[in-house]
């Protein structure tokens, strides 16, 4: 099963390192995905996307010009279009709280730091794939939920209707 | 624990109840694997060992040409620093560059020890003013470090952690006296 469902989806990866990008393309071809994407940049991966429309995107944090949080931003800005809701794996070699916290607050589905394990990437992979997050939709945010955790909270519970897409 | 109700609605306006801010929306988006294999689709997808094994055998292969790249590169790195240092701004780039790609890739290859250093370095270039550029010593005692832990792969994880210890107190000597210098 995992394997024809890795056949049918497509990737698109965005890294200024080209060992990075090799890498990831490979190991992508190893699980077994269907088409990987390259780009170097977030600009050269914005134009990418008017022609290729990826189920996955998995970028870079630092790069120039368009670092990937500027793209995961315009990204999720993309309203009343699927690709606006596509899950995002942002890899980082930044893993302190600023900068985690930072992802998660443009809307990132999963945070994978650097040196990545095969590991690693294989069960984000899952996870973006098989089990994904309500995507929440507010004047200052837009992204998956950010609440993974279902313990108690003070203050309105707002997740009581959820939209069917 | 708290339970929580959740009613799935169809999607649209319809999906907002009247308890929901008309500015906040809570959408259901079916999984990739829902979607491509429809019918065939049976939850929960699970890590297949075969698949991870590929991935991990991948890695092994691309191990021995990372090696040849990364001498290579540490030896561009030891190039670099003086240029940096007399205010080679390309140098400076090239030389985060490359320490960078070093913090991200030498851990996957087998090569932990260059990617804290590298991890050490980047960090304090990111910092870096262009008096700290200047000075060159703590680019020069990082760029040593990564040279030695690629030449001396078996060193006491303690000389490694003693020598990250020793690189921190050095960054922040060096901008302790420029300060009070200042």
């Amino acid at each position: 099963m995992t394997e024809s469902v890795f056949g049918k989806i497509s990737v698109l990866v965005v890294d200024d390192s080209a060992y990075m990008r090799h890498l990831l393309m490979t190991l992508l071809q190893a699980v077994g995905v269907g088409e990987v994407h390259l780009a170097i940049n977030g600009e050269e991966a914005w134009e990418l996307l008017n022609t290729k429309e990826p189920d996955i995107v998995i970028t870079d944090a630092a790069m120039v010009p368009g670092d990937g949080f500027m793209f995961a931003k315009r990204l999720r800005s993309l309203r009343g279009r699927a690709l606006g809701m596509i899950p995002i794996i942002m890899v980082s070699g930044h893993t302190d709280l600023e900068s985690v916290e930072r992802a998660r607050d443009i809307g990132i589905t999963e945070f994978l730091s650097k040196p990545i394990s095969a590991r690693g990437l294989y069960e984000r992979l899952i996870q973006v794939i098989d089990r994904p997050r309500t995507f929440v939709e507010t004047p200052t945010y837009r992204g998956p939920d950010r609440r993974r955790r279902d313990t108690p909270f003070k203050g309105e519970d707002r997740r009581g209707s959820v939209a069917l897409l | 624990m708290e339970q929580r109700n959740i009613t799935s609605r169809l999607a649209g306006r319809d999906a907002v109840t009247g308890e929901t801010p008309p500015d906040v929306r809570f959408i259901r988006v079916p999984s990739i694997a829902e979607r491509k294999l429809g019918a065939d689709y049976v939850a929960p997808m699970r890590l297949d060992p075969r698949v991870l094994d590929q991935m991990q055998s991948t890695i092994r292969t691309l191990e021995t040409k990372y090696a040849e790249a990364l001498s290579a590169q540490i030896s561009m790195l030891q190039l670099l620093v003086e240029p940096s240092a007399k205010g080679d701004t390309e140098a400076r780039s090239r030389l985060y560059s490359l320490s960078h790609d070093m913090r991200g890739l030498a851990g996957t290859f087998g090569f932990p020890l260059v990617g804290r250093f590298a991890d050490s370095l980047c960090r304090y270039i990111e910092h870096c003013d262009d008096e700290d550029w200047r000075d060159g010593s703590v680019l020069r005692f990082h760029v040593d470090a990564i040279r030695d832990a690629i030449d001396n792969p078996g060193t006491d994880p303690a000389i490694t952690m003693e020598t990250l210890n020793a690189l921190e107190r050095l960054i922040k000597a060096t901008r302790g006296n420029r300060k009070m210098a200042g």
